[in-house]
């Protein structure tokens, strides 16, 4: 089945609570698999997601579970790009850069995991407050790109 | 709702296995980590059924590395076995896959 040749934007604002964080899973999952990605880009790009999120819940909110994320998916032909938005401590410039990893580190994973799966990760302090976009290329708009 | 992590012990030969079955995430790892390093106390060797793990993130290889150190520091072993789909894709993007004693199947696990 093709994919859909119209935008399409999901928006959901939920507590800081982790039983959370398996719906967003589920919603960019499946978003994914409409837009053509393959079940290992699916994986992926949801554990980056994921990732994020859990990053709000353990650093910006310090585990309080009763805060505000947003957070909003915009997927058109070319491209998924999520918005996390939370009103808790700002990042960590050097923690947003991904520290380096020994294979024992027990921490620090999240963001190189984010890194390594999305084509664009960027961190903005806005008026609403931390806000956080990762953006990951379609497989259409990347043979585009490279002629194909 | 459906509870997202789910496990349970039991014997075979001198191992104790866990069966982990759902979502390992950063709601769910505390308690995994818990009941993993309660199992190693019991145990020379401890072997981590992960062929129902649907989900798992960075926190939950985390707590998986946290068991291994604690092995590792007991002279013990953790084995993983039934490491496919997302399991073994987080672990391959973490390039944790040779840090981990890895086997396909218990039977293999147990023979290790």
């Amino acid at each position: 089945m093709s994919s859909p040749k119209t935008a399409v934007q999901l928006r959901l604002a939920f507590p800081s609570d982790p039983r959370f964080l398996s719906l967003a899973r589920a919603a960019v999952g499946e978003l994914g698999g409409i837009f053509g990605l393959s079940s290992e880009e699916r994986i992926e790009v949801t554990l980056a997601v994921d990732e994020a999120l859990a990053n709000i819940i353990r650093h910006a909110y310090r585990n309080c579970y009763d805060r505000k994320i947003e957070f909003e998916c915009l997927v058109d032909e070319e491209q998924m790009e999520f918005t996390l938005l939370d009103q808790g401590e700002p990042p960590d410039p050097e923690k947003i850069c991904g520290q380096p990893l020994d294979e024992f580190a027990l921490s620090g994973r999240g963001t190189h995991l984010i890194k390594a799966i999305m084509d664009e990760m960027s961190y903005q302090k806005v008026s609403r407050g931390n806000q956080l976009k990762l953006v990951k290329r379609l497989p259409g708009a990347k043979a585009r790109a490279d002629g194909k | 709702m459906e509870r997202q992590l789910e496990f349970s012990n039991r014997s075979d030969r001198d191992a104790v296995i866990v069966d982990v079955v759902g979502q390992i995430d950063l709601g769910t790892s505390p308690a995994l980590r818990k009941s993993l390093l309660d199992s190693l106390n019991g145990t020379e060797r401890l072997a981590i059924n992960l062929q129902e793990v649907r989900y798992i993130d960075s926190s939950g290889i985390a707590s998986l590395l946290e068991v291994l150190q604690e092995a590792k520091k007991s002279k013990k072993r953790i084995i993983l076995f039934g490491v496919t789909g997302s399991v073994l894709k987080v672990l391959q993007l973490t390039r944790l896959t040779g840090v981990f004693e890895i086997r396909e199947t218990e039977l293999q696990a147990l023979d290790a």
